[in-house]
């Protein structure tokens, strides 16, 4: 019978119809407001700022100036997938950019070695953190602060929290960061190369599937055979090694290995990843919602600072879009569960007299009958437990 | 020992005694009445026990007594004389007090903390809470229950029934006489079999203080040992109230139960001609079975049985290896060698959880990715996952579950429970196991998804696979099950199958009547 609901539903609507439906609903505001916003501010600009907005020169500055927070906040999804944070992040950004300034200055190897070195101690710093949240089970915001702090410590013990300045910064090194393809700088392109290869691992692998349920719900995951410790292990490795990454092209930028270059970015690329999560895959972290959150808030100070707006106003705009985005977003899906609440209400209250009904049902029904819900359930749970 | 009974308790005087007296209380839901007219009387200084099978009543009642449920019209409640009806809004009366079956404790605040936060805290002038005085006072209240514990360690250091202990405690105080109503429901349900008479002990002290104890409980054993009468009820409605004086276990069952349908069982899959080795397990223990031995034929279909606390619960969850205190050993198939329950998960075993709220569902995940998540590895090339491929198997799998939904790509707690629990089901039989563990496989389930998952199951069996079955809902086991093993305590006592498996049956051997009219086969004692 079911079966049999799924042809004549295949066979009766042209297949256009369900396309342009979920087309329709890819495109609401909820999904992808913050395309409308982004449009919405561009326009505002423009008009607020006539001469300096709308030209080419901003387009490369927002992107440009953002490829670093796009490349730090890339990092955290594969972590924040898994349910777990890695705050630690920016510092592992400093640690490599320092490391790999350092070897460059001080060693005549050639850069390859330098990055794999700077790489390879980043991944070290995620197996670190795996220990110390995984098989440690501590607390992930506060272990990863504490091996931030660490990481900090032995930053400033080794550079004495001076910088790393040298000529030879200057030539080859400096290309990873300054080299452009049709005006725009290489680490906007290693930002979309990054976004592509989680969005196959995420949306596309089965591995990503796998991380999205852990950090949904661990228990049932783990239940279901998934390897939740091993993944969790793994996605804080791949959260350093790509904060590694971010931090050599961040040192490679500035021309220098600065003690602390990283830290700026923890709050910038946190807010990024989470305002991401609002969009396109509404509750889950993905790597364009995240280049996209960090284009308008890129968008959004850059004009600002266009406009000649005080400097305050780009950091209140970030957190004032953060702060509208969970909430519009967040107050949905809240009210999408109580909707749900009811209709389930609505078919359980009746399901032990009646026939069963697992229709759709509208939410009078289910509200009338609320307490039957609440008394049943509850009896189950005290005959039972 | 009806004279006994007797002198504990102060004389069953004038009806003015009753600390507690229900006319007439109904409480209707929807269509189904689940309290009728229901009357009853508690003295003062009387244990009395409240018992009754599922959907018998007896939560109504407490929610009831505890305001949490507003009755029908025309009922009235007094509590020494009071009526609480008239009192308006339904408050909780003073001389009503509660112990719910989670007690309501915060664990992680000592014995002070927990008591003090349901009552108050005594504050010096400044406003400062006097600590020392606080803790004195928890002191003594506890000493009254000859419980020494420290005052000051967090309450989940302490054992089980110390802390059922503390929360009778807690609400109890602020009673200056010794005159009131406590309900306690339910309250050995979780405690060691060693601990119950511990608290049983503090009851009767509390009787004898001047105290009512309205006494809910599964526990028969407890009811006849403890209690002076004891209200029966059944579907909604008072069976009887009597002494217990008298009384034996099987006659409560038969009171609880009615009639003794002579064979519901309904289930008639044909069991597999000749008895192969599919699931074997021994020495499995948890925290309340000890050292079990399990063995499931290819095909076939076992039901576990026990009330709370007799490692009922424990068991699916154990064999598939996701309880960390769980030691054991399992064998699949016959042959091979044994593992250690402590290892990984056996590959040839699917687990559907008990909770499916908080165990099962994915509730961010759609549909589909919730059913194909056990299966990923074969709907995917090169660790690619192939949509394509992924949908036509939830396609597939939804039709065969006859979930109604066919929209695998909606949310999944846009479904019923039912059809949540179906795609669940089907998320541990897509991997094809050789082995099924259920655990309440029907809990919040509708009856036409019941019937559909009973199908469901029987029909894997029907194709070899061996299949266990923890339920508190009898209705599940006398369904879909081969044979049913009961537990008590921790330890198989008997095993019922074909014409002995009925509801009566299954009670009395839950209960441990032992009659010669329950005599089972093989019970390892």
């Amino acid at each position: 019978m079911t079966g049999q609901e799924v042809s004549t539903a295949a066979a009766g609507s042209p297949p256009w119809n369900a396309w342009l439906r979920r087309a329709g609903q890819a495109v609401t505001f909820r999904r992808i407001g913050a395309v409308y916003v982004l449009v919405l501010i561009s326009i505002g600009f423009s008009f607020w700022a006539p001469d300096t907005f709308p030209t080419y020169a901003t387009v490369k500055q927002v992107l440009d100036g953002n490829a670093v927070i796009a490349l730090a906040a890339l990092a955290l999804i594969v972590p924040l997938s898994t349910g777990v944070f890695d705050i630690s992040s920016v510092y592992t950004m400093s640690l490599s950019g320092v490391l790999t300034a350092y070897i460059v200055i001080h060693t005549d190897l050639p850069l390859g070695v330098a990055i794999a070195a700077a790489l390879g101690a980043s991944a070290l710093v995620g197996v670190v953190n795996g220990i110390v949240v995984v098989t440690m089970r501590i607390e992930s915001l506060i272990g990863t602060l504490a091996t931030g702090s660490l990481i900090q410590a032995f930053i400033t013990l080794v550079t004495k929290d001076q910088s790393l300045n040298s000529a030879r910064l200057v030539g080859t090194f400096a290309k990873l960061a300054g080299g452009d393809i049709g005006g725009f700088n290489y680490p906007v392109f290693y930002a979309l190369g990054v976004a592509l290869v989680l969005w196959l691992v995420l949306e596309h692998a089965v591995v990503g599937r796998r991380l999205y349920a852990t950090g949904f719900n661990k228990d049932a995951a783990r239940l279901a055979g998934i390897h939740t410790a091993r993944l969790q292990f793994a996605s804080l490795v791949v959260s350093a090694t790509l904060a590694g990454a971010a931090g050599i092209v961040l040192a490679s930028s500035i021309g220098a290995g600065s003690p602390t270059a990283g830290s700026p970015y923890l709050l910038s690329s946190f807010a990024a990843v989470f305002l991401g999560a609002t969009q396109f895959k509404e509750g889950r972290f993905n790597a364009w919602g995240t280049l996209l959150a960090v284009t308008v808030l890129g968008v959004g100070t850059t004009g600002l600072g266009l406009a000649g707006a005080a400097p305050w106003t780009g950091s209140m705009f970030t957190g004032v879009v953060l702060i509208t985005a969970l909430a519009v977003t967040g107050v949905q899906r809240r009210s999408g569960v109580a909707a749900r609440r009811w209709r389930l209400v609505g078919r359980r209250a009746t399901a032990s007299a009646d026939p069963p009904r697992d229709g759709p049902r509208d939410r009078g029904e289910g509200a009338a009958l609320d307490i039957e819900l609440d008394l049943r359930s509850d009896d189950l749970l005290n005959e039972r437990a | 020992m009806v004279e006994a009974a007797a002198l504990t308790r102060t004389p069953l005087a004038s009806q003015a005694e009753a600390i507690l007296r229900v006319r007439g209380l109904s409480k209707t839901f929807g269509g189904t009445r689940a309290l009728q007219r229901l009357d009853l009387d508690i003295d003062v200084a009387e244990i009395h026990a409240l018992i009754g099978h599922n959907g018998s009543g007896k939560s109504t009642f407490i929610k009831t007594l505890a305001g949490y449920v507003h009755p029908d019209p025309g009922g009235e409640i007094w509590v020494d004389g009071e009526s609480l009806a008239s009192v308006g809004g339904h408050r909780q009366h003073d001389l009503l007090r509660f112990v719910h079956q989670d007690l309501g404790l915060v664990h992680q605040l000592s014995a002070t903390d927990n008591i003090a936060l349901r009552g108050s805290f005594l504050r010096r002038r400044t406003g400062r809470v006097d600590w020392r005085k606080q803790e004195a006072l928890t002191r003594s209240m506890l000493a009254t229950f000859d419980v020494h514990l420290d005052v000051r360690r967090p309450l989940g250091e302490a054992t089980p029934v110390e802390r059922t202990i503390v929360a009778i405690a807690g609400a109890l105080q602020g009673w200056d006489v010794s005159h009131g109503l406590l309900v306690l429901d339910e309250p050995t349900a979780v405690l060691p079999p060693g601990e119950v008479d511990r608290l049983l002990e503090i009851v009767r002290r509390l009787r004898s203080r001047g105290i009512s104890v309205l006494y809910v409980s599964h526990r028969l054993e407890e009811v006849l040992d403890l209690a002076d009468r004891v209200t029966v009820l059944r579907n909604g409605e008072k069976v009887t109230t009597c002494d217990v004086a008298g009384l034996t276990k099987a006659d409560l069952v038969a009171l609880m139960l009615g009639p003794d349908a002579p064979s519901q069982t309904g289930f008639t899959s044909p069991r597999a001609a000749s008895w192969e080795p599919g699931l074997e397990a021994r020495n499995v223990s948890g925290r309340y079975l000890r050292e079990a031995e399990i063995a499931i034929g290819r095909g076939e279909i076992v039901g576990v049985a026990g009330l709370p606390g007799s490692g009922r619960e424990e068991i699916p969850y154990l064999l598939a290896g996701a309880l960390p205190g769980g030691t054991g050993s399992i064998r699949v198939g016959g042959s091979g060698t044994w593992s250690d329950l402590r290892r990984a998960r056996h590959p040839d075993i699917a687990f559907v959880p008990g909770d499916r709220g908080t165990e099962g569902v994915i509730k961010e995940m759609s549909i589909g990715e919730n059913l194909s998540l056990s299966i990923l590895d074969e709907l995917s090339s090169f660790g690619l996952l192939s949509r394509r491929t992924e949908r036509r198997a939830v396609d597939r799998w939804l039709s065969e579950l006859t979930v109604t939904r066919t929209d695998s790509s909606a949310r999944i707690d846009d479904l019923s429970g039912g059809n949540q629990q179906k795609v669940l089901i089907g998320r541990s039989l897509a991997r094809r196991p050789s082995v099924l563990l259920l655990s309440e496989p029907t809990a919040g389930v509708d009856v036409g998804a019941r019937a559909a998952i009973y199908d469901l199951i029987a029909r894997r069996a029907a194709d070899g696979t061996s299949v266990l079955v923890s339920s508190s809902d009898i209705a599940d086991l006398l369904a879909v099950c081969h044979r049913v093993v009961v537990l008590r305590d921790g330890r198989p006592v008997g095993e019922l199958a074909g014409s002995r498996l009925s509801e009566h049956a299954l009670v009395r051997a839950m209960e441990g009547v032992h009659e010669s009219e329950a005599a089972y086969e093989g019970a390892p004692q």
